[in-house]
């Protein structure tokens, strides 16, 4: 009952909008910008207490967001929950898919009303922040364009010069034969020519350069089949594969560990970007600089760029655009180029010596701005994020697989983004989702799960057996309101969702019926089934390695002596790490480099093995991750070897039975139901595991850890596709109950349970 | 022979103690070491040089930090005392309540624990929002005092179960309540679950970081894992700095299952070996 009426509840409190601002509450200003955090927060609070000052009775809220983790993700839940959020910060590669999903504000007429405004004062870089019709949606913080780093030591110790601009692939690849070099005679290289980087945004030049496109003018077909994307791909692959004159950097975000290049063991570094500067300014060991980007038929680079926007949930819109006019403007921007967060977009700053500072690294910086005419934009009509993570697997197979047919990897990623382009421009055609669809599903599971409770309970015989119903009630009724509400309700939207399309950019009025549509998807998309694969190739070896080492732990620990006690603590004490520290250690452990491993096995004269950066090694290192977290689990058997009964041992030992004989036949048995538990767990756990993967290798290299939480997280909140991510929810949950149904009744055979006593 | 026997076992735990220390001790030596090493500095280094004054960098950056030790305290020991409470007695009923439907009710609890956590997370905050609930501690605190964890039901139940089913049936046949029986006979002998389970919440609240970063608006209510977090950008880590702040979140964590260690372990000796 009680159920019920909270039920009605629910539906109405979700029909109901979000409460406009009240009369008499002050007006507020809702800021979600937190640039390269600490350093640029002194700039901000003084342009908080100005605007303030300016506006009475404004108050502006600076909103944290929360570092590398989610970036993105406090945007999507206050758009998606329709809450205010007046200005914020994106990356340009983002601009596309908000642009598209309508959740950003025309900047136009506001900045028109201002007769100061004027775009001449900011680089051309701003024309990547406008619309088809030439209409700004945002104004540039920083931006970079990428570069070539190089080492000029290694390159002077080989008779070369510094590259010059207009410098060619040749030219290029000869620098890097004579750069790359066996110094200590150990017969492996351990000096490189390049460093390369491997997004797509960084591979792009290398296509543009060699006169290629990745989409035609109108953004509605994928380029990377044509010839010049392949010879393109197949250049930077040869410098891998048959040059052997590069190797690879550490990913985008992988910047914890010193790179090849920072450690003064590549002459070049890039196509990469102004971030790298702030981690090199350390550098004393030699001397670095920046080069533009070697040429092909042309010259070519792309640009990376962060710009300040007002989304569509802005409640101050013309208050917001003069934030973000402020964000923009001198101060603030020679603050960000101070810090060294890249060019700033407006003129004068970037001419600025808070930009060109001669004392600092790079001397070169001027290379930055030089290259701008020769820069473009990935094109502003597509979701990159979803392109690049369509291609992601393409890509890595053509540079790090041994063996690659170049030209069949740029047709399927042609066919894949082709097919992501004609889903975007059909979704216009979609049939929306009647209003109040959600809510009347969440109420509805919420009265269906009350009424399943309510059947149990109906038809008791007798007044004792009322009793223990009215009983029961009672005790499970806080437990269940809580599942139903924060639950069974919001599993149930998720259900719906997963027949419908829509985007956590998007308000919720504008969810469109595709019906099966996303499940048809799932069947034919290969990430997925890699991404299943991978959590099944993960748990099937994750589970029973920890299982053994656990057992194998707890027998070794199960005395009673202070050393044990002590090693047990030891052993546990990983287990009490939060998961994104466990993933910041183990960056470090793995890291093919410098990691500790490495280092270990290269002491032992082993191989060292690139843990993280071959989709063959990544598995056995996760696994080895998952090891360190073991200690749970040992607790678990350790807890019940104590309970055993030692008398079994002790008949079976007088019998002549040897160790090993007595841990098959008498121990293992007695543990059968403590096992079954962990390998229940366990596998729940393994098919969970996301913060590891996410944190530590987004997914790659390839699939390799593209595990199915993880795919579901970067489909719905990354590629914003919440009804494939709910559908892919879907089809986890049924297979997750389907394994452990046949697990429980498997283990009828060879679980045995002692009979029930008090221990 | 014996004595060798000993012998090599204190190896084998030597050598297990290190492997699962040495990532720790890392951990506290890049914690220690100059700025701008990154994770590239050695241990050696670290030892002879100790920059102890990461230590304070790190609390100031963290600004407020007492104010987040006493948000993060007071979430975590909501959760956990609301974890307890909701889960014992649904544990209770699932144990020691004979009625219909048990099994089933029960099958579909665990049937929760199935779904990937960041597929309900946008309908579940649109439910908060509509509640008026975004930027205060409730989606924080609510799904767990009234939720609760299926596992920790299962874990529960377990545990009532393994007491036997003689406990507390003269208590009823003398008229006494479940709802009595639950508080004033069972509760008392669950110490080391109640303990077991108490140290789960705290660690899983006192580590989460999404649900604060999605719910949490107003600096004031910001909690440690957040302050962690924003040392973490994807352009510049000031890695000694994280981990020295890692350390410090670690510390009550350790602190806390240094002391219960005992009463733990015997929660889930008896919760485990029970059907």
């Amino acid at each position: 009952m009680a159920l019920l009426v909270l039920a009605t509840l629910a539906l109405n409190c979700l029909g109901g909008e979000p409460s406009a601002a009240r009369v008499g509450e002050p007006r507020r200003l809702v800021v979600m910008v937190d640039e390269r955090g600490f350093e640029s927060w002194p700039g901000l609070y003084e342009l908080e207490r100005e605007f303030e000052a300016r506006h009475a009775g404004l108050d502006v809220v600076l909103l944290e967001q929360g570092g590398a983790v989610g970036q993105q993700d406090k945007a999507r839940f206050l758009l998606a929950g329709e809450l205010q959020l007046d200005v914020t910060r994106i990356d340009v590669t983002e601009f596309g898919a908000y642009l598209a999903e309508g959740a950003l504000v025309d900047l136009e007429p506001y900045l028109r009303a201002d007769p100061s405004w004027s775009a001449e004062e900011y680089l051309p870089v701003i024309d990547g922040l406008r619309d088809a019709r030439g209409h700004l949606y945002g104004l540039p913080s920083t931006f970079t364009p990428y570069v070539m780093y190089f080492n000029r030591d290694l390159l002077r110790a080989a008779g070369l010069d510094a590259p010059r601009a207009g410098w060619t692939w040749d030219e290029f690849l000869a620098a890097a034969r004579a750069t790359t070099r066996d110094s200590d005679g150990d017969g492996r290289i351990d000096q490189w020519g390049v460093s390369l980087t491997q997004w797509l945004q960084a591979l792009s030049p290398w296509i543009w350069q060699n006169g290629g496109e990745l989409l035609d003018e109108h953004g509605e077909r994928a380029l990377f089949h044509e010839p010049q994307t392949v010879a393109a791909l197949e250049f930077v692959r040869s410098l891998l594969h048959v040059e052997r004159v590069a190797s690879f950097d550490a990913s985008f975000e992988v910047t914890f560990s010193q790179g090849l290049f920072q450690a003064g063991r590549a002459a070049f570094y890039g196509p990469v970007g102004y971030w790298e500067t702030y981690r090199f300014k350390y550098i004393d060991a030699f001397e670095w600089d920046v080069a533009p980007l070697p040429r092909a038929a042309r010259e070519a680079t792309a640009i990376a760029m962060t710009a300040y926007v007002v989304p569509r949930t802005s409640r101050e819109p013309a208050l917001a655009c003069e934030f973000v006019r402020a964000l923009a403007g001198p101060r603030f921007q020679g603050l960000l180029a101070r810090i060294g967060n890249g060019a700033p977009g407006l003129r004068s700053a970037a001419l600025s010596a808070d930009f060109l500072d001669p004392q600092r690294p790079p001397r070169s910086e001027q290379v930055f701005l030089d290259v701008l005419p020769t820069a473009r934009f990935l094109p502003p009509l597509a979701n990159w994020r979803a392109i690049a993570d369509l291609c992601a697997a393409e890509l890595a197979q053509v540079l790090l697989a041994e063996q690659c047919d170049v030209a069949q990897a740029c047709q399927s990623m042609s066919r894949k983004v082709d097919q992501l382009l004609a889903r975007e421009r059909e979704r216009a055609g979609l049939v929306r989702l009647r209003a109040g669809s959600l809510e009347a599903s969440f109420a509805l599971a919420l009265a269906a799960a009350a009424a399943l409770g309510l059947a149990l309970f109906a038809r008791s015989r007798g007044r004792l057996e009322r009793g223990e119903q009215r009983a029961a009630l009672v005790l499970l009724a806080p437990w269940s309101l809580g599942a139903a509400l924060f639950f069974v309700g919001p599993a149930a939207c998720t259900a719906l969702l997963a027949l419908c399309d829509w985007s956590p950019l998007r308000p919720l009025s504008d969810t469109r019926w595709v019906g099966a549509a996303n499940f048809a998807r799932l069947l034919e998309d290969p990430s997925f089934h890699a991404s299943l694969r991978a959590s099944v190739a993960y748990a099937a070896t994750s589970v029973p390695v920890g299982l053994v080492l656990a057992l194998a732990l707890a027998l070794l620990l199960r005395e009673h002596s202070r050393w044990s006690v002590l090693t047990r603590t030891l052993v546990y004490a990983p287990s009490l790490l939060s998961p994104v520290v466990v993933a910041v250690v183990w960056r470090f452990v793995l890291d093919p480099d410098q990691g500790l491993l490495n280092e270990a096995l290269l002491s032992m004269g082993l191989d060292a093995i690139p843990w993280t950066r071959s989709a063959d090694a990544v598995l056995p290192a996760f696994v080895l991750m998952s090891c360190w977290s073991v200690g749970g689990q040992m607790l678990v058997f350790l807890a019940a070897l104590q309970a055993l009964d030692p008398q079994l041992e002790d008949a079976a030992r007088i019998d002549g039975a040897g160790w090993w004989r007595r841990l098959l036949h008498v121990t293992l048995p007695q543990l059968s139901p403590v096992l079954l538990f962990n390998l229940a767990i366990g596998l729940l756990g393994a098919f969970n595991v996301f913060a590891q993967p996410y944190l530590l290798t987004q997914g790659g290299p390839g699939d390799a850890t593209r595990f199915v939480a993880l795919y579901l997280y970067e489909s719905g909140f990354r590629r914003l596709d919440m009804g494939y991510a709910s559908a892919i929810a879907a089809v986890v949950f049924t297979l997750l109950g389907l394994s452990t149904w046949l697990l429980l009744r498997a283990s009828r055979r060879w679980v045995h349970y002692a009979a029930r006593s008090a221990r | 022979m014996k004595l060798g026997a000993k012998f090599w076992r204190r190896v084998a735990m030597a050598l297990c103690a290190y492997a699962f220390l040495a990532p720790l001790f890392y951990m506290l030596s890049v914690s220690l070491q100059a700025e701008g090493h990154g994770l590239g500095g050695s241990w050696l280094a670290a030892a002879r040089d100790p920059h102890w004054e990461n230590y304070v960098r790190a609390l100031e950056r963290m600004g407020d930090w007492r104010r987040l030790i006493a948000n993060t305290l007071l979430v975590s020991v909501l959760c956990v005392g609301g974890q307890l409470f909701t889960c014992s007695l649904a544990g209770y009923a699932f144990a020691r309540v004979e009625f219909r439907g048990r099994e089933l009710l029960f099958a579909g609890v665990l049937a929760t624990l199935m779904v990937p956590e960041q597929a309900t997370a946008i309908p579940r905050f649109l439910l908060f929002r509509s509640l008026g609930l975004v930027d205060s501690f409730a989606p924080l605190v609510l799904p767990s005092v009234l939720g609760g964890s299926p596992f920790f039901v299962f874990l529960f139940r377990q545990y009532f179960l393994a007491l036997g089913p003689e406990l507390g049936e003269a208590a009823r046949v003398d008229g006494c309540g479940h709802l009595r029986a639950w508080w004033s006979i069972f509760l008392p002998l669950a110490r080391p679950m109640l303990v077991t389970v108490g140290l789960f919440t705290f660690l899983a609240a006192w580590n989460d970081l999404w649900t604060p970063l999605i719910y949490l608006m107003s600096p004031e209510k910001s909690t440690l894992t957040l302050a962690l977090a924003s040392f973490n950008r994807s352009y510049n880590t000031a890695v000694e700095l994280m981990l020295a702040a890692s350390a410090m979140v670690l510390a009550p964590c350790l602190l806390a299952y240094f002391s219960l260690q005992r009463l733990f372990l015997r929660g889930i000796a008896i919760a485990a070996a029970k059907r």
